[in-house]
């Protein structure tokens, strides 16, 4: 099957992950309006291509971000969310 | 068809007969002897009978690349006989005959076949009422096997494989694979799905033992390499993204990861059509040579040989130097290359018939067998020139006219494929990084060349990995001869010129297929169900696509091939089952429910108790026992399954409250409040307590199957939001009980060191100390309505708080309580169950819990979606309902419908007998014009029959809510 | 004895028990010799405990305990326990038979300074030992453990039959010895999947007294 590398445990097998969804951008809900807000909530981009996805190494709880081409089922690319990767990985 | 003198490299060990029955009949053999080998040893002929009409069968491939042979013995079904070994004991019956092989009485459909032309079904069974009782019959007809099921099940674990460098096949372009990516460092197995590895080398000699013996020291070389795995009775039965193919062996299947795939599976020989080729001594020429070589037996006594290529001419000689008698060789090509085969057999003085074709075979006058073969030459356009045939007799055919690559771990690889005239074949054109293919798959033919093909792969393997610096190139050296007839097809007047043995379809079902406007592969392949029989197009896929081809005057690479998927050949379930490892949670607590006769319902993964059984009395009576424990006197059910989650850190607060509905930040340390979760889309999809128990420190539940998808979902919030706090799941830490009833704090006190006077530990409170000398929290809830203490404690200890509790609850009346009554308890006073009484829309504005929610916060998860909703008048809302108090009949259940006005105007979530009101309650959701209090309603059962209910304010039970935050001093200091 | 193993009551009644930090744990069975082909042996008892957030490392230093420099990767800790770092930032730390290190931490529950977060720990732990172990392995577990560099002290949280469980592979008197934990209320599951299997490859169920033995290199 699959497989996919989680960037602090390596490469597993996909039936050690869990999808967590597109990483897709909110928009302010104080400023949106109730048309906009619809559309973030009940439609999703569905366009082939790279796609920054949330992904989670489900034994050990990482959650992590994958690019993956949604046409090829290729994923480029794993690694962890924003500033996380500095603070944490220094003892 | 005699067993010949010992062959060098039989498969056959003489000193170990081994005998077994057939239709009733003892059938001498030898250990490494297949069932058709043996029976084709001891003169039998036919095999089994056709799919659709009930022909006699032989062997056609014996490489299980049809199912003429299909055998079942006892329990076993549909074995392949051509490739199962024979087993002392074995008592086998062909499949789907009426009165056996030789008398199938089914015969009489090969006679009807003008009128099951292909597609029949299509236009035979007009009315509705027709096809049930035919389909019955087509079923006995044609059912393949007889399922016995008594059979017992036969566990055949999975394992684990790896490897470097999986090599498919072991032929010689497989075997210097192999050899060269292991010289290189490479980890490597190779896998073959025969008895023993060597493929074609071994018996396509043409007399002649140097190519066998060059194999064998081949095999050799492998079997003792340190670093290669030889795998033989193994089939790599498909491929799977990253290199994962799944080994099947008989005992288990093997889930191998590789790093890289080399695919040297070789080809399939393909069948010359003609009239009556599928009469029981008509054969491929790798048959017959399977059957000399690995065997020792002669395939037949006096033989015609049908060729195209040099592969032909060897199998010519093979016969001709074990005693059978050639009568000629019928050369299909108009100028063959004269090769050493070609030679030799001119040299031998048999007869070779030029630019000549095959038009027929003659049955003998038992019409289970040849007599004799119509031979004619062909014309300039290979077409057969019938006026000027001539017949020879003979009683059996060997055909040698072509091959199609077992390409189908390539496709299912991702390789794009091509049609190269050259070899007349497809061939591979893009390989995806880590796929490589060697020998006849990759269209070389040539025994020097393959060799060189596989060592190529090999070193490609070994680049990929990094062992080596240099790729080699992988181009293909032009084949000096080609292999494969462009069209060894024959059309004759009266038909039965076979193209898929397996589905029984002849040259014209195609004809007709294409007239009808099935003319598209895929279409083709579905309306003659050609290659989706048993053996799944192997010898049949390239014959249809050649006529396809032919008929719409188009190249083959134009009309392209049907999907090839796993498994390669078929996988017993038992071996995908496997052990069949399906997880379970237990709680700390289980095996005291089970000692107290716990009767057990699943909850997602976990066992829970339902109700506990007591002698003598019903499931009802149970649960109502246990509903009057709690509302009379103490009683204690297990929570444990609950998720219990914590979360630490200076943003702790503030998550929370971007996480639930409500608002927490003030709540006093040491007080609990109930919190209801929306998803982004304002849906309810869980709740629970939160209990704060610092202020920067708070103890949260969720719903038993919400724990880990909530803790998972938060911990991608806490990351995403980046907020300076940390969540720990504690829901396997911890066992949790409820003890709940108007005696449940005279049972604790005595037990803890906490104090719990109504003044000092009121309702919602949170306190941690010790209970028994187990540090516990304790928190006083109210989901069943009862004064009562929510206590948690380690799960190690779960077990000695459960004894203590219940040892101070005897003289007390306690008793342990399960789901069920749990359910009624918290029904009788309106809770709602998120899950239950909540579904996939449900808001909270539905479900009356608007006042979990707390809008003046600067964001939760689903706020701006409930500022949309909260504007809108819901489509419906929760409201309890109750049946009269002398209710007779059945009651309604949970999802039955309630009818207003011929419609349907809401449904039931939950409903149960209240035995403290004496009469049915429940909760639904209804039209909000039907939920003013005193409404009638009616409710729809499954029967069509109709109750009225009520509708009735809730709580329905201690309306005022008194008993879980007050009680009687009397009770309390019992 | 108030602390109860996960999987307290599959455990034979043949076995001989004794209290080992307030748990009844299988000292010694008839069938302790298999552990050189395949033993099971249950060491819930010993005690552990968890820390984790993004100071937990430096937390742990400064009480003197060797910290793990990388993810996933153990050191050994006085008196044949164990601290293992899972991830980046959660340690599990484990005490040997004759150990009290986790207990004190646990004692600094309610002094720990910021980004340092309690973990409780109700584990069920075993050991697996004997030369079968890999065939064992091979049949529940898709890494391959033959592939790891043992000197690397790796520690592997991965899925074991569906349960997540985190494995600490190496070998002792020359035999492979594996530790695993997992959530202690899949533990049923685990143990009694894990002997049917075992059984099947020649071993089974073994007491403590068995890898006390190895542990100390007796």
């Amino acid at each position: 099957m699959k497989l996919m590398t989680c960037p602090i445990n390596g490469q597993r097998p996909i039936s050690e992950f869990f999808y967590g969804g597109e990483l897709r951008p909110m928009p302010d809900p104080a400023t949106a309006d109730d048309a906009t807000w619809a559309d973030y909530i009940f439609n999703q981009n569905n366009v082939p291509g790279l796609k920054q996805e949330w992904w989670c190494h489900t034994p050990s709880n990482t959650w992590f971000i994958a690019e993956r081409h949604t046409l090829t089922d290729e994923i480029q690319r794993t690694y962890l969310y924003g500033s996380q990767v500095l603070e944490e990985v220094s003892p | 068809m005699k067993r010949l003198p010992p062959i060098s490299g039989e498969w056959i060990d003489r000193h170990q007969p081994v005998s077994f029955t057939f239709e009733g009949e003892t059938i001498p053999g030898y250990q490494g002897d297949t069932v058709s080998s043996a029976l084709w040893a001891a003169g039998r002929r036919v095999l089994g009978r056709s799919f659709k009409y009930h022909r006699p069968r032989g062997i056609l491939s014996l490489a299980n690349h049809d199912v003429n042979t299909l055998m079942q013995d006892g329990p076993k079904l549909n074995l392949r006989a051509d490739v199962v070994p024979v087993e002392p004991g074995m008592d086998l019956m062909a499949i789907h005959t009426f009165g056996g092989v030789q008398g199938d009485r089914a015969t009489v459909l090969d006679r009807l076949s003008r009128f099951l032309p292909v597609g029949f079904y299509y236009k035979a069974f007009l009315g509705k009422n027709q096809f049930p009782f035919w389909e019955r019959v087509i079923r006995s007809i044609t059912g393949l096997g007889a399922v016995d099921t008594t059979t017992p099940r036969l566990r055949t674990p999975k394992r684990y494989d790896f490897c470097d460098v999986l090599v498919i096949g072991s032929g010689v372009s497989g075997l210097t694979a192999a050899i060269a990516a292991a010289e290189a460092g490479a980890d490597v197995v190779v896998v073959d799905e025969n008895a023993r590895a060597g493929g074609s080398g071994h018996y396509q000699r043409g007399d002649d033992g140097e190519r066998s013996r060059q194999t064998a020291a081949l095999v050799a070389q492998v079997q003792q390499h340190p670093r290669i795995r030889l795998y033989t009775d193994t089939t790599a039965a498909g491929y799977y993204a990253d290199h994962w193919v799944p080994l099947v062996h008989r005992d288990y299947i093997a889930k191998m990861r590789a790093r890289a795939v080399i695919v040297a599976a070789g080809a399939y020989e393909q069948p010359a059509v003609f009239r009556n080729n599928d009469l029981p001594g008509v054969m491929l020429a790798s048959a017959a040579q399977r059957l000399i070589y690995r065997y020792a037996v002669q395939p037949m006594e006096r033989a015609v040989v049908l060729t195209a290529n040099s592969d032909g001419y060897r199998a010519a000689l093979d016969l001709a130097a074990q005693g059978v008698t050639v009568v000629a060789v019928v050369e299909m090509r108009s100028q063959p290359v004269v090769t050493d085969p070609v030679r030799a057999v001119r040299d031998r003085g048999i007869q070779i018939l030029s630019q000549s074709c095959l038009y027929e075979a003659r049955p003998n006058p038992g019409g289970d067998g040849v007599a004799s073969v119509v031979v004619c030459p062909l014309d300039a356009d290979d077409q057969p020139q019938t006026g000027f045939t001539q017949t020879l007799a003979c009683d059996g055919v060997v055909m040698s006219v072509g091959w199609a690559p077992t390409a189908n771990l390539l496709y299912q690889a991702g390789v794009t494929m091509r049609f190269d005239e050259t070899v007349q074949q497809f061939v591979p054109d893009r390989l995806p990084a880590g796929i490589l293919a060697c020998g006849r798959v990759n269209g070389v033919y040539d025994w020097e060349e393959k060799q060189r093909d596989g060592q190529r792969a090999g070193l490609a393997a070994a680049h990929r990995l990094g062992l080596v610096d240099t790729a080699p190139s992988l181009e293909r050296a032009i084949a000096p001869e080609c292999p494969s007839h462009p069209y060894p097809m024959m059309a004759h007047p009266k038909g039965k010129n076979f193209v898929d043995f397996d589905e029984d379809l002849h040259y014209e079902d195609f004809i007709h297929a294409v007239q009808e406007g099935f003319d598209n592969i895929e279409l083709l392949k579905r309306y003659t169900t050609v290659g989706m029989g048993p053996s799944q197009g192997k010898h049949s896929n390239m014959n249809a696509l050649r006529i396809l081809a032919h008929l719409r005057q188009l190249p083959p690479d134009a009309i392209g091939t049907t999907t090839a998927r796993p498994m390669f050949h078929p996988v017993p379930m038992a071996h995908l089952a496997g052990r069949g490892f399906m997880p379970e949670r237990r709680s700390p607590l289980h095996n005291r429910h089970a000692q107290q006769g716990a009767v057990w319902m699943p909850a997602g993964q976990w066992q829970r108790p339902a109700y506990y059984h007591q002698p003598g009395l019903t499931r009802q009576a149970c649960i109502q026992q246990e509903v009057m424990a709690v509302r009379t006197r103490v009683g204690l059910i297990d929570v444990g399954t609950l998720g219990k989650l914590e979360l630490r850190g200076p943003d702790a607060m503030a998550f929370l409250e971007r996480i639930y509905t409500g608002k927490f930040s003030k709540m006093k340390v040491g007080s609990s409040r109930y919190a209801l979760m929306v998803d982004e889309s304002g849906v309810v999809i869980d709740d629970g307590v939160v209990a704060r128990l610092a202020a920067d420190h708070v103890y949260f539940t969720t719903t038993t199957s919400g724990s880990a998808r909530i803790y998972r979902e938060l911990s991608r919030l806490i990351t995403m939001w980046q907020m300076d706090c940390g969540i720990v799941n504690l829901t396997g830490a911890r066992a949790a009980v409820n003890l709940a009833g108007p005696r449940s704090l005279s049972l604790l006190q005595p037990l803890t060191n906490v104090d719990l006077s109504p003044e000092a530990f009121p309702y919602l409170a949170v306190r941690q100390g010790a209970i028994a000398g187990i540090p516990a929290l304790l928190m006083r809830v109210g989901f069943v309505g009862e004064w009562g203490y929510e206590l948690h404690v380690p799960a190690d200890q779960g077990q000695a708080l459960w004894d203590a509790l219940i040892t101070a609850g005897k003289h007390l009346g306690i008793r342990p309580f399960g789901v069920e009554a749990q359910r009624l308890l918290r029904l009788e006073k309106g809770h709602v169950i998120v899950g239950q009484d909540t579904d996939g829309l449900t808001t909270p504005y539905d479900a009356n819990l608007g006042w979990a929610v707390k809008m003046d916060k600067p964001f939760f998860v689903g706020q701006r979606s409930l500022q949309i909703l909260k504007q809108r008048s819901p489509k419906q809302l929760l409201a309890g309902f109750t049946l009269p108090e002398r209710f007779q009949g059945n009651p309604p259940q949970e999802c039955h419908l309630v009818i207003h006005k011929g419609d349907i105007a809401g449904r039931v979530t939950s409903i149960g007998y209240s035995s403290s009101l004496k009469r049915y309650v429940g909760l639904a959701y209804l039209q909000p014009e039907l939920t003013a209090i005193g409404t009638e309603i009616t409710i729809r059962l499954t029967d069509g029959s109709m109750v009225t209910a009520t509708v009735a304010p809730t709580p329905f039970y201690d309306p005022d809510n008194h008993r879980q935050a007050t009680v009687s001093r009397e009770e309390a200091f019992v | 004895m108030m602390r109860a193993s996960p999987v307290q009551d599959c455990l034979s009644s043949s076995a001989t028990r004794r209290d080992i930090n307030g748990m009844s744990t299988v000292w010694s069975t008839p069938e302790d010799l298999q552990g050189d082909t395949l033993g099971l042996c249950d060491r819930s008892c010993l005690t552990r405990w968890g820390v984790k957030g993004a100071g937990a490392a430096a937390w742990l230093t400064a009480l003197g305990l060797p910290v793990p420099q990388h993810p996933n990767q153990w050191c050994a800790l006085p008196e044949d326990g164990l601290i293992a770092r899972l991830g980046t930032t959660e340690f599990l730390i484990e005490d040997g038979w004759e150990g009290a290190i986790a207990p004190q931490l646990a004692q600094q529950m309610a002094n720990l300074p910021s980004k340092v977060y309690p973990v409780l720990r109700q584990d069920l732990a075993i050991a697996l030992t004997g030369c079968a172990v890999p065939d064992l392995l091979r049949q529940t577990c898709s890494v391959n453990f033959q592939a790891l560099d043992l000197t690397e002290q790796p520690v592997i949280l991965t899925s074991m039959i569906g349960v997540s469980v985190v494995v600490i592979p190496g070998d002792r008197a020359g035999r492979p010895f594996y530790r695993i934990w997992c959530d202690g209320t899949f533990g049923v599951y685990l143990w009694q999947t894990l002997v049917t299997i075992a059984q099947d490859l020649g071993g089974g169920p073994i007491g403590a007294a068995y890898l006390y033995d190895l542990e100390l290199g007796r």
